[in-house]
């Protein structure tokens, strides 16, 4: 019967059996050390037979024919083949230099990298070491193209932000995160677990479907090798943090005669009589920020027996805020586990389990607001209890010591995956991946009283609780065949379904009055159980989704490469008739490096063309075709309230996902030995069904009424055309000396091209009393800023008398020193109607540019990261009289001939703070991310206590960033309508680092 | 051979109970929990009814919009405020130089839209579910949007308008702007149906009553001169109605006054809920109140607190009042006497170096000296919640029985066949309150009564949003600086709401968009 099964395989693939078996042995090396090789794949070529190599390198293989070609293939090198010819086949395996066999996950499944025809960035662990991100997300900035990362504030814990090639949505730019076949999150990850991370940039990744419109993030997490002994890694870290940057603002005698200046403009008394004893005053922002430290440990042991692997790590990070640490920190911890056993030689069986807990502190955005505004004349200590500051501005260090909170979360992650393999070529696996999060927050705000009014002031001490679990379970089951036809003709074929359920479940609750004012007793239990303010709430969420997929993958001789796919997804928070919908790819690929003409050439040693083409979806819109009864109607009826029923939110029936439809055609080519490779991408996106919230409908369909809504309708289209180059040169490669270069660029450009029923769409905001300047408009980058165009200021009023009246604009009296706004419209007067386009949020370009090596036992590297043209809106200034103000005012315009773009200061009402480019910056940047520098000691003394290796090294975060903008941090994020107003934004931190890496 | 096959069918059978188990099918979907209500699958119970009733009164609370710019409007008052540009809305209000664009009337059209559309939504419904006192609940909702479209037609004209229900998404593309005529008649059809169907008495205060319904229907007919249809309505409100003039004018603005003997209909409002500017039609409390305060930087000075200086009244108003009235000491604040009082007070009380609680303001723009007196912040208790600029108590006493006499009186005068007896009777009841003795009755008949009604009404209903319409209806728009004949009369329709109607409606007279 075995016989049988045996003839029908060789008949099945072709091969010619022989009656003779041998039983093979040899060892495995590693061909530069001659080290040997555990765990190194030995498979006999067209079967599933096949062992691997034990501790000593050494393997066997029974009942093997003469002629059989083995297999050699272990991680990282390049794989092997060699015919057996008799009974002792030694091999040496090579690192795998050029990365065109690097194993890429692209769904689903695996493909090499130089088989791969979709548009796809890798970054491997060696990125994540030298980068020592805290979220691994900011280990894509820079070095991978087409990425771009923007941090939503600097702040300890906050959210990174991906994009993949520029902004496309309103809603959600987020891409899809892989991790390990569930579906995960970056932050909630210790990037010391990361084996790699894997971007799919364009339509291939319509095997995700629904999910993947805006790319998708593959993270592959470690795992150890079998046969290989335990090894034990222990790294550490420790970091002295500081803000990048401190504005100029005005001290307390320029701030005097400033002000001075402008009450003697309009005619009042000034504020200030004796100027002489001022001196330099409080400086807010020095007391706001500190040094901080960050510090990270991280262990894990890895290794494997004859049919187990495991990876096993645990990790703590602790990081203080820049601002205040005493209100402002984070701490993550991890311990993760990676199993995989194999039960038979058919099935094997694997876990992967990641175990978090967050936890953090912060404080209101508005505290660097206060300390930029708040008067230098003012002691550290001293509240403006004369209201000399207004209502909206207090002094930030009070505000701190009345910021109490705390947040913690903690869950758990990963699946269970039992891979089946019936007969050869094919694999069934079938996975749970899941995901719980449970997190609480607590926020105490004690009564206040910063002065006369202040808006910040509270009458009543009020404690607000919150707990909120998540719970995702994806069951997904798949099969991929693998299998070669008729010598030429590889095929892959993928067929598969995913079915996942989200559920949300969140209690919201607020108590008042807290006893003795004081956060130690924050808690609702012990606040005023009979106050009408007290409050609770919940929210509770159910995404369920059910997905088929089909993708055929196929080759003739590796040359002429094409691949289609399929996927019907159906989400059930969407109206049942429109809730289902297929999303498709094909992508081809040539390698004109195997044609004939190309086979031998000495330049070049790879070039491949590709090309792709798909549509895939971006999930949002959830549950908008529904009408809720969530309006608020209470009135007051009998001297109480009363709290009625009214509809919420307009509902969208038609309500769907955003679809985007992706071009991309590429080119990999390698040249002189693999030194040197470059991929070259075009590529357009058509984001279609765009969601546009709040779409503006008839106030007669009374949105306006409390708590209702407009709708949010899918009306819109915006496209993205771009193109990346990344180029890798490796200048040195040897074992004792190396040198790589590494550059890429990536041009994005947004344009809308369609809004449904009108012309644009507004939003953001600015300063106040000011019209929305960001929109959405046809012809426009999505989110631009619209504004008055300023044209210097006047010089005199002969000047004033012969410029168009600006008093359309709401102040009737313009004077010399004024801002002269230009007519845009032609039409003889200045009003709103001549706002333009003056600048947008996203960058024209970003580029990263990286340079690792090594010399002897020192290794060193640099990342650089660039974005060029892009804008940035300075809205951190509260214009009142006597606000604190940048320093830029000390240049303003005195008498004719003095600035021409400051205009003067006064406190008569002028139409200079007015939204207009006078406040948009240029944002473009260049940042010198990180530079390293480290030592790898000679172990050879230290191998008998267990030491295989020992390097310190010393790092810098953030060293210096070379920008024209005036704000704190002008990586700013560059998302949609109203992205790119800074109101104060917490700034990146510079960190110095010391660190650690030991392995046993 | 066999096992080969058997491994094959395995699989098949594996990969197809998997997909089976797996994939399950769409009616998964269909089990998903939401935990809400639906709209349109609610009025089931009296319970619902009542509830959309109270939902339908809340965005009276918005109306102070129309009260504080219909202030603006008028000759009154100059808008004030921190800056010029602070409000640029209701300075070009102020300025009679607005145009379609301008986010205030934008949000006053559809603030009273939503007003509409929640009393709609319950008449839209009315005959899903029967129970007891159902035409109470009906009536006040035909009140309501009675009372939301009045004020549309007042500002802006013609309007839209659906008589079985609420707007719906592309109406504004079919339903064309029914000229005021229409809009009138619809409004009557509303009172008459909630006259006929409400009492002199209310399950609760704060709910609109017969004579609300009446005193309304009286100022809708007197907006489109049926003088005899005024009077005869207005009558009623007086004779049969539970009115009477409360004898202290001052007590009426105080928290002690409101929802007192004068009170027709008086839109509620409290402070024990906060707000923020970021939804201003959300707050409990009277939002114009704290925007038309003194711009205190010395913190509270009882019985006043602190606000933003908006709707300042002017020197010229101030002279309207005639020696001897003692409302202008109610209506009118002003500041410099108030500090100087105030100051001489602390002066004897303390320490006459100590100048730390001597009230101190800025200068808001257009500063006149002068401020609302009848709705600025008043002290406020210990259970206010902030944002306390925002969350002001001030019922706004929209129908007073004062303004339901001087109603009368000028029908009365105008009517095709006047009565100048009984509109002097009523005239003189107001003035007498007014002096505190009846040695200022007005004696004339004819048109100087006319004029004297319509001066009396100035004075009486100062800085309570009427001023404006009273003019323009009785044809004295041009008092009003700035103010443009055959334009002014009405505001424009927002320019984005003739852009939605695409077409279907046009600009008012004399606004190009």
């Amino acid at each position: 019967m075995r016989k049988q099964i045996t003839l029908l395989f060789f008949i099945l693939i072709g091969f010619c059996a022989t009656a003779q078996t041998i039983n093979v042995k040899g060892v495995v090396k590693e061909a530069v050390s001659g080290s040997v090789l555990p765990g190194v794949s030995v498979v006999i070529k067209g079967t599933v037979k096949g062992t691997e190599s034990d501790f000593d390198g050494v393997y066997n293989l029974m009942n093997v024919n003469a002629g059989d070609i083995l297999v050699f293939r272990y991680l990282g090198y390049k794989q092997k083949e060699v015919a057996v010819l008799n009974a002792t086949l030694n091999v040496s395996l090579e690192i795998a230099t050029e990365a065109l066999d690097e194993i890429i996950v692209v769904g689903y499944g695996k493909q090499k990298r130089k088989d791969v025809t979709g548009s796809v960035s890798l970054v491997g662990e060696e990125t994540l070491e030298a980068l020592k991100p805290i979220d691994a997300t900011t280990a894509l900035q820079g070095t991978t193209s087409g990425v771009a990362v923007n941090l939503s504030s600097g702040a300890p814990g906050a959210k990174v932000n991906i994009l993949i090639r520029g902004v496309s949505s309103n809603t959600n730019n987020q891409p899809l995160t892989i991790v390990d076949g569930y579906e995960g999150d970056l932050n909630s990850i210790n990037p010391n677990d990361i084996e790699s991370i894997t971007v799919l940039k364009d339509a291939q990744a319509a095997i995700y479907g629904i999910k993947g419109a805006n790319g998708v993030v593959l993270v592959t997490t470690k795992i150890g090798k079998k046969n290989k002994a335990p090894t034990v890694k222990y790294d550490t870290y420790a970091a002295i943090q500081q803000t990048s940057r401190k504005l100029d603002y005005l001290n307390a005698t320029e701030y005097a005669l400033v002000l001075n200046e402008a009450y003697a403009a309009s005619g009042q008394s000034l504020p200030f009589g004796n100027i002489g004893q001022l001196g330099f005053g409080s400086d807010f922002q020095e007391e706001l920020f500190n040094d901080a430290l960050l510090m990270n440990h991280n262990i894990s042991v890895s290794g494997g027996g004859e049919n187990s692997r495991y990876f096993i790590s645990a990790s703590r990070t602790e990081q203080d805020g820049i601002i205040a640490k005493e209100n402002s920190n984070f701490v993550r911890n991890n311990i993760k586990l990676n199993l995989g056993i194999d039960i038979s030689e058919k099935l094997n069986f694997s876990v992967i389990a990641n175990y978090f807990t967050t936890a953090s502190e912060g404080f209101a955005g508005s505290v660097l607001f206060n300390g930029l505004n708040y008067a230098p004349t003012f002691a550290i200590d001293e509240d403006d209890t004369n209201n000399f500051l207004g209502i909206e501005i207090i002094n930030p260090l009070s505000q701190l010591r009345n910021t109490f909170g705390s947040y913690n979360g903690s869950g758990i992650e990963g699946n269970f995956k039992l891979a089946y393999t019936p007969i050869e070529d094919l694999t069934i696996t079938s996975r749970v991946g899941y995901k719980i999060f449970n997190d609480k927050g607590r926020s105490f705000t004690p009564i206040q009283n910063y002065g006369a009014s202040k808006v910040f002031n509270t009458t009543q001490s009020s404690v607000y609780q919150y707990k909120q679990t998540s719970t995702r379970v994806v069951w997904e089951t798949f099969a991929n065949y693998e299998k070669t036809f008729a010598k030429d003709h590889n095929t892959t074929f993928t067929l598969g379904t995913s079915v996942q359920n989200d559920l949300f479940d969140g209690i919201y609750a607020t108590g008042i009055n807290v006893p003795n004012n004081s956060y130690d007793f924050a808690d609702l239990s012990l606040t005023d159980p009979q106050n009408e303010q007290r409050n609770l709430n919940s929210g509770f969420n159910d995404l369920r989704l059910i997905s088929y997929f089909s993708r055929l993958q196929y080759d003739y001789k590796g040359k002429y490469l094409f691949s289609g796919l399929v996927r019907r997804d159906a989400a059930s928070v969407f109206d049942k008739d429109l809730r289902a919908d297929y999303f498709w790819s094909a992508t081809t690929g040539w390698k004109i490096s195997d044609e004939n003409f190309l086979k031998d050439s000495k330049t070049i040693n790879f070039l491949k063309l590709r090309a792709s083409f798909g549509t895939l979806g971006n999930l949002v819109g959830n549950n908008l075709n529904r009408s809720f009864l969530s309006g608020e109607g209470t009135y007051v009826l009998d001297g109480a309230l009363v709290d009625g029923t009214a509809q919420g939110r307009i509902p969208n029936p038609q309500a769907q996902w955003e679809t985007a439809e992706k071009l991309d055609i590429g080119l990999d080519l390698n040249l002189f030995n693999d030194k040197v490779s470059i991929v070259v991408d075009y590529f357009e996106e058509s984001r279609k069904n765009l969601l546009i919230e709040n779409f503006p409908v008839s106030g007669i369909l009374g949105t306006s009424a409390p708590g209702g809504g407009n709708p949010t309708v899918n009306a819109g289209t915006s496209k993205n055309t771009g193109g990346e180059f990344a180029i890798n040169y490796k200048a040195l490669d040897t074992e004792n000396t190396s040198l790589n270069f590494a550059y890429n660029v990536t041009y994005v450009k947004n344009k809308v091209t369609e809004v449904t029923g009108g012309a644009f769409i507004e939003g953001g905001s600015f300063a106040i009393g000011n019209l929305a300047p960001s929109r959405m408009e046809v012809g426009q980058s999505i989110g631009y800023f619209y504004g008055l165009q300023t044209d210097g200021v006047f010089q005199n009023q002969a000047e004033v008398n012969a410029h168009p009246s600006q008093n359309g604009l709401g102040a009737t009296v313009t004077s010399p020193g004024d801002i002269r706004y230009k007519d845009m419209n032609k039409d003889g007067v200045i009003d709103f109607n001549d706002r333009t386009n003056i600048g947008k949020p996203q960058a024209d370009f970003f580029m990263g540019f990286n340079v690792s090596g090594k010399y002897k036992k020192w290794d060193f590297s640099m990342y650089l990261y660039s974005e060029l043209g892009k804008e940035i809106v300075r809205n951190y200034e509260r214009f009142l009289p006597n606000s604190n103000k940048p320093n830029y005012y000390l240049g303003r315009w005195t008498g004719e001939g003095t600035s021409n773009s400051i205009p003067r200061l006064t406190n008569e009402a002028t139409n200079n703070k007015l939204f207009s480019d006078f406040f948009v910056e240029d944002g473009s940047f260049l940042r010198l991310q990180n530079v390293q520098v480290g030592y790898n000691f000679d172990v050879s003394t230290l191998e008998k206590v267990g030491v295989a290796k020992l390097r310190i090294y010393t790092s810098v975060n953030n060293l210096f960033t070379l920008t024209d903008y005036s704000g704190y941090d002008p990586t700013i994020n560059g998302g949609a309508i109203g992205a790119g107003i800074d109101s104060g934004n917490y700034p990146s931190a510079k960190q110095f680092i010391l660190g650690l890496n030991v392995e046993f | 051979m066999k096992n080969r096959t058997k491994n094959i069918a395995t699989s098949i059978i594996i990969i197809a109970s998997l997909f089976i188990v797996n994939g399950c099918s769409d009616d998964y979907l269909d089990n998903t929990k939401v935990y809400a209500e639906d709209s349109e699958s609610f009025f089931n119970s009296e319970a619902d009814y009542y509830s959309a009733l109270v939902a339908a009164y809340d965005p009276l609370q918005s109306t102070y919009i129309n009260v504080l710019m219909g202030e603006i409007a008028s000759n009154n008052t100059l808008c004030g405020g921190e800056t010029a540009t602070n409000v640029p809305g209701y300075q070009q209000v102020d300025d009679m130089i607005h145009s379609p664009v301008n986010s205030e009337l934008q949000s006053l059209w559809s603030l009273m839209f939503g007003g509409v559309n929640r009393a709609a939504y319950i008449i839209e419904f009315q005959d899903k579910t029967d129970f007891i006192g159902k035409e109470i609940i009906i009536g006040e909702a035909r009140f309501l949007r009675a009372y939301y479209n009045f004020e549309l037609v007042k500002w802006f004209g013609a309007i839209p308008i659906k008589a079985e229900g609420r707007f719906g998404v592309g109406d504004e593309k079919t339903i064309p702007r029914s000229p005021k005529a229409e809009v009138y008649a619809f409004i009557e059809a509303d009172l008459k149906y909630a006259v006929s169907n409400l009492s002199y008495t209310t399950p609760q205060v704060g709910r609109a009553t017969k004579g609300s319904a009446e005193a309304l229907l009286g100022k809708v007919y007197l907006y489109q001169d049926k003088f005899t249809e005024a009077a005869a309505v207005l009558e009623d409100v007086i004779t049969k109605g539970p009115y009477m003039l409360e004898t202290d004018y001052n007590k009426i603005f105080e928290a002690a006054g409101e929802n007192g003997v004068g009170a027709v209909f008086e839109v509620q409002y409290t402070d024990v809920e906060g707000a923020s500017f970021d939804c201003l039609q959300c707050s409990e409390g009277n939002v114009a109140v704290g925007f038309q305060g003194v711009r205190f930087t010395s913190g509270e000075h009882e019985p006043y607190t602190y606000g933003f200086s908006f709707n300042v009244p002017t020197q010229e108003m101030v002279d309207q009042f005639e020696a001897g009235d003692n409302r202008k000491e109610v209506a009118i604040l002003d500041i410099d006497a108030f500090v100087e009082v105030r100051k001489q007070e602390l002066l004897a009380d303390s320490d006459p170096n100590n100048d730390d609680d001597f009230p101190r303001y800025t200068l808001g723009y257009e500063h006149t000296g002068f401020f609302n007196k009848k709705y600025i912040p008043r002290v406020r208790s210990a259970n206010a919640a902030g944002d306390l600029n925002l969350t002001n108590p001030n019922n706004y006493r929209a129908i007073r029985f004062a303004d339901v006499l001087l109603m009368a009186s000028e029908a009365n005068n105008r009517k095709s066949t006047p009565n100048d007896t009984k509109a002097r009777l009523y005239l003189n009841r107001v003035r007498a309150r007014a002096f505190g003795n009846t040695n200022n009755e007005i004696t004339t008949g004819g048109t100087a009564l006319t004029d004297a009604i319509y001066q009396e009404r100035r004075v009486e209903l100062v800085g309570e949003g009427h001023q404006f319409f009273d003019l323009v209806r009785t044809g004295r728009g041009t008092q009003i600086p700035g103010f443009s004949t055959n334009k002014n009369e009405l505001f424009p329709i927002p320019i984005e709401e003739i852009q939605f109607s695409q077409g279907k409606w046009t600009q008012n007279k004399g606004y190009t968009n």
